[in-house]
């Protein structure tokens, strides 16, 4: 332990966490000190009673009851449908599972609008799914009614999050050696047994990771829950805290409310990252891949597997793809009736004049990818030096982790006031613009990135690095030639989560460049705006494509480094 | 060592003179040969009005070459953020001209005490009820009524409604497609409305009733008509202007306002002249060209009605129909009693 300490405590490992800290600290910490400080400021000057009455008040508790109520009970439905997924993807190999895998990051890059018009197109009284049942049963009514309820809630956040969980845990459980499993089958456990004592206790660390960032996005959950949900009687903190911001311009209020948010997160956060640590300190780390070549052995098994890959499917795919016909449907001539098109790509790539926004879509797609792949490129680096900081034990690491994840738990609304104070302090041209922008999207894909990593990072006995450091190697020898060799896989998934979120995000965008620069979800939300939905879609399509794409030939790159 | 620092040098040496150059060559190139050389003003819109099919660009194209002064036209949110960020920027001013200020938030910005008052000669062509400020720090340019848009192929003629009332009868359960006022700026005109309509008294009543019949109530416009057009519900709530984007771009009067007996809720939007702007002859000059030669251009470009009363309108517009009664709010009423109305609101209907 002492050589390893003292190998770490060098400049090397000490410098890595600065490049992270410092952007979250400019764009991200700075900003909402000032927010959350109106919270103090009345007309009498510093008082803390806005804050006593905004954190007593009955009302706000029944929100925030309601928002944590809501917020557990999708990462409970996420965690059901996707454990059962990560667990054929992790233990078989099988038809269709590369594409699961690749739609996993769909969700994140189409905006909520339009995961929102997806659920209706699908699931809605009009949708694909009821027109199919009612033209087959003969009924004359839709038969499932299951938007503008409280169910649909869930439904829509475990259709958004499932594939997180399911990607972050599989991939973690591709890597678990199978040592303690088979001296259990050995030792006469029945396999049901073996899984509930040992496999689901090493898998926790990854399991608890990725269901603290579901929690957390449902938390923040906005149009889903009003628009599908039928309305005011859901309402959660994201919405009141819009309310006091945008409607009543009363930043204090906004800023209280968010305050309590943030408290009552970190909260979580911080007793996520104490479970999570103890756990990971057990796991250690393999490189054998060999459970991945097995396929389905009984006729039950592969019943299961093919039933699970077919309702998933259709459960991600349904949504998605009633997006992408629309995207195919256009009404030119006098008749109201719609027929197939490709006038919305045309006007896309500039074959013919775009209609209104479409005449941007060229040069947002150019910005969206170029932003996009930047912001990856950037945030795997940093994300990893932060991680190097967070694995050890320790006060400080601790605050490290808790910093690095606090960008999630802070409401957009309140991000985006934020960043306007960077954008009026800050000008320049189109190129600070640029600079600023992807900035603030690492700061939305660190947090990401840190939940890939870190799991995967702590599995990896200190003995590897002690045995190079007693060796001779230097530390940043032994980080790039151990320590980043082992950490691949999750670096690209990491990498693959920043680039979805950048592709998707919206809000820093539109705020930090001054409206300067247009990326594809701006000109979907102006398409929307000015009832163009069909050409949204068609942009949409774009995203659902570049995002799969992206996804695919990084599994691939993995693929590779596993020797498969 | 010696001659890395040294090329390290050049390098640099290079760089800061290729830099330099490049300012001149910018600073060159954006001098225009007229007197008009230091006439440039800030216009700051919202976004819809700054896209490529707002009526922005070509309004400004025109204006810069009828008067030779550019226009540097700042696409800035919508009009909340547009007042932060004015506000956010008093020590320091940038923009000359704000547009598109509706009259629900005319209060905040008279209370920020940004705009000065500028008698346009323009406002002798513009009806008085939709001039709402008497000392004329805000000049409206367009506006719109709010209004139920019925999709004609779900709803027969006899069951379209005709009034706020019948609307909450039981035979449109489901039917209608409503927004938050919490978090729209077209779902609070709708609170107004119906404020309006049932004073402080018996709006609550009338949003209690609509309980039942609402399918859902949506965080923003973009998301309920998207339902509409889905053909989730067959009643929207929107503006009377919307059938003239189908008439005109999709050439089906599928969708049809409807006209209520109660009279319609108006929402003006405003221009103002910003007493921080140093160049306000030429900022001048721009809110009359809104007002009287771009009015056109912004009505078929935003779907509103032109507030200039001379404008002649194309036929599109006739789907358009103009209610007999165009009912408004003081903006200090609003700016007095929003807060109430929105906790009234939130607590009827999450009950």
């Amino acid at each position: 332990m002492n050589i390893h300490e003292s190998g770490t405590s060098k400049g090397f490992y000490k410098a890595m966490p600065i490049p992270g800290a410092a952007v979250l600290i400019v764009l991200f910490l700075v900003p909402l000190f000032f927010t959350l400080s109106t919270a103090f400021l009345t007309e009498e000057g510093f008082s803390v009673s806005r804050i006593l009455e905004t954190f007593t008040s009955s009302y706000t508790i029944r929100i925030l009851l309601f928002t944590l109520f809501q917020a557990a009970l999708s990462t409970l439905a996420s965690l059901m449908v996707a454990l059962p997924g990560a667990y054929l993807l992790a233990n078989y190999s099988f038809k269709g599972k590369r594409l699961i895998k690749a739609l996993s990051t769909v969700p994140f890059v189409i905006p909520s609008i339009l995961v929102v018009l997806g659920f209706v197109i699908f699931f809605g009284n009009n949708g694909f799914l009821n027109q199919f049942l009612m033209k087959i049963f003969n009924l004359s009514t839709p038969p499932i009614q299951i938007l503008y309820t409280f169910k649909a809630i869930i439904l829509a956040h475990t259709f958004f999050n499932f594939p997180i969980i399911m990607n972050l845990v599989s991939s973690y459980w591709e890597h678990m050696d199978l040592h303690c499993e088979m001296a259990a089958w050995t030792l006469g456990a029945k396999k049901s047994k073996t899984f509930r004592t040992i496999t689901l206790p090493r898998l926790l660390p990854s399991i608890i990771s990725s269901a603290s960032l579901v929690f957390l996005f449902c938390y923040n959950s906005f149009a889903i829950i009003l628009v599908l949900g039928g309305g005011p009687q859901y309402t959660t903190m994201e919405v009141e805290i819009y309310r006091l911001a945008r409607m009543s311009m009363d930043t204090g209020g906004a800023a209280a409310l968010s305050l309590l948010s943030i408290i009552i997160t970190s909260l979580l956060l911080i007793w996520y990252n104490k479970s999570q640590k103890v756990l990971a300190r057990t796991e250690s780390y393999t490189l054998s891949s060999k459970r991945l070549e097995k396929r389905p052995t009984s006729t039950l098994g592969r019943l299961l597997a093919l039933l699970y890959t077919l309702s998933s499917l259709l459960f991600i795919l349904g949504p998605i793809i009633s997006i992408v016909l629309r995207s195919f449907m256009a009404s030119s001539t006098r008749s109201a009736t719609e027929i197939f098109s490709l006038k919305w790509y045309r006007q896309l790539f500039a074959l013919e004049r775009g209609t209104g926004h479409m005449g941007s879509a060229l040069e947002a797609l150019n910005n969206s990818i170029s932003i996009a792949a930047l912001v990856a490129i950037l945030t795997i680096p940093v994300a990893l030096a932060l991680a190097t900081a967070i694995r050890k034990k320790g006060f400080a690491s601790s605050t490290l982790e808790l910093f690095g994840m606090l960008p999630m738990t802070v409401s957009s609304v309140i991000i985006g006031l934020g960043y306007f104070i960077i954008s009026n302090r800050i000008r320049g041209g189109v190129g600070v613009g640029y600079t600023l922008v992807v900035l603030a999207h690492m700061v939305i894909a660190i947090p990401f990135a840190l939940r890939t990593i870190l799991p995967e990072y702590r599995k990896i006995p200190v003995s590897y690095m002690q045995s190079s450091l007693t060796l001779g190697a230097s530390p940043m020898r032994t980080f790039f030639l151990i320590e980043v060799p082992l950490l691949k896989g999750a670096l690209l998934t990491g990498g693959i989560f920043a680039f979805a979120l950048s592709m998707g995000e919206i809000n820093a965008t539109l705020t930090l460049s001054n409206s300067a620069i247009v990326t594809l979800p701006i000109v979907m939300y102006r398409l929307i705006g000015s009832y163009n939905f069909q050409g949204a879609c068609a942009l949409g399509t774009i995203l659902i494509l570049v995002s799969t794409i992206v996804f695919v030939v990084s599994e691939l790159a993995k693929g590779d480094s596993n020797g498969r | 060592m010696e001659v890395l620092m040294n090329k390290h040098r050049n390098v640099c040496a290079f760089l800061a003179i290729l830099l330099v150059s490049s300012l001149l060559f910018a600073q060159g190139k954006q001098e225009v040969p007229a007197s008009k050389a230091n006439q440039e003003i800030t216009v700051y819109a919202y976004d819809a009005f700054c896209g490529d099919w707002g009526p922005g660009p070509s309004i400004v194209e025109t204006f810069e070459a009828k008067t030779g002064i550019r226009v540097k036209l700042v696409s800035s949110g919508d009009a909340i953020e547009m007042l932060i960020k004015v506000k956010s920027e008093k020590n320091n001013p940038i923009a000359d001209v704000v547009v598109g200020i509706s009259d629900d938030m005319a209060a905040k910005a008279y209370e920020a005490n940004l705009f000065e008052p500028y008698a346009s000669e323009a406002l002798e062509s513009i009806p008085a009820f939709l001039q709402i400020d008497g000392q004329h720090r805000l000049l409206p340019f367009d506006y719109g009524n709010f209004a139920f848009i019925v999709d004609t192929e779900k709803l027969s003629k006899e069951d379209v409604p005709t009034s706020l009332m019948e609307l909450t009868d039981p035979k449109y359960k489901n039917k209608v497609l409503l927004i938050d006022p919490r978090t729209s700026s077209v779902g609070l005109g709708m609170l107004l409305w119906t404020i309006e309509v049932f004073g402080e008294e018996g709006y609550l009543a009338w949003w209690q009733a609509m309980k039942e019949n609402a399918l859902t109530i949506a965080e923003g416009w973009s998301s309920a008509y998207g339902l509409f057009t889905e053909g989730e519900a067959p009643l929207v709530l929107s503006y009377t202007t919307s059938p003239v984007y189908h008439v005109t771009y999709e050439e089906t009067t599928r969708y049809q306002a409807v006209l209520f007996t109660d009279g319609h809720s108006t929402t003006i939007e405003n221009v103002g002249l910003l007493s921080s702007s140093k160049n306000k002859e030429a900022a001048k000059l721009f809110i009359d060209f809104l007002l009287t030669d771009a009015q056109l251009e912004i009505a078929t470009a935003n779907s509103m009605y032109p507030v200039n009363s001379q404008t002649i309108l194309p036929p599109a517009f006739d789907w358009a129909p103009k209610p007999e009664k165009s009912l408004s709010m003081e903006a200090s009423a609003i700016e007095k009693n929003l807060d109430r109305w929105l906790t009234e609101w939130t607590k009827v209907m999450s009950r």
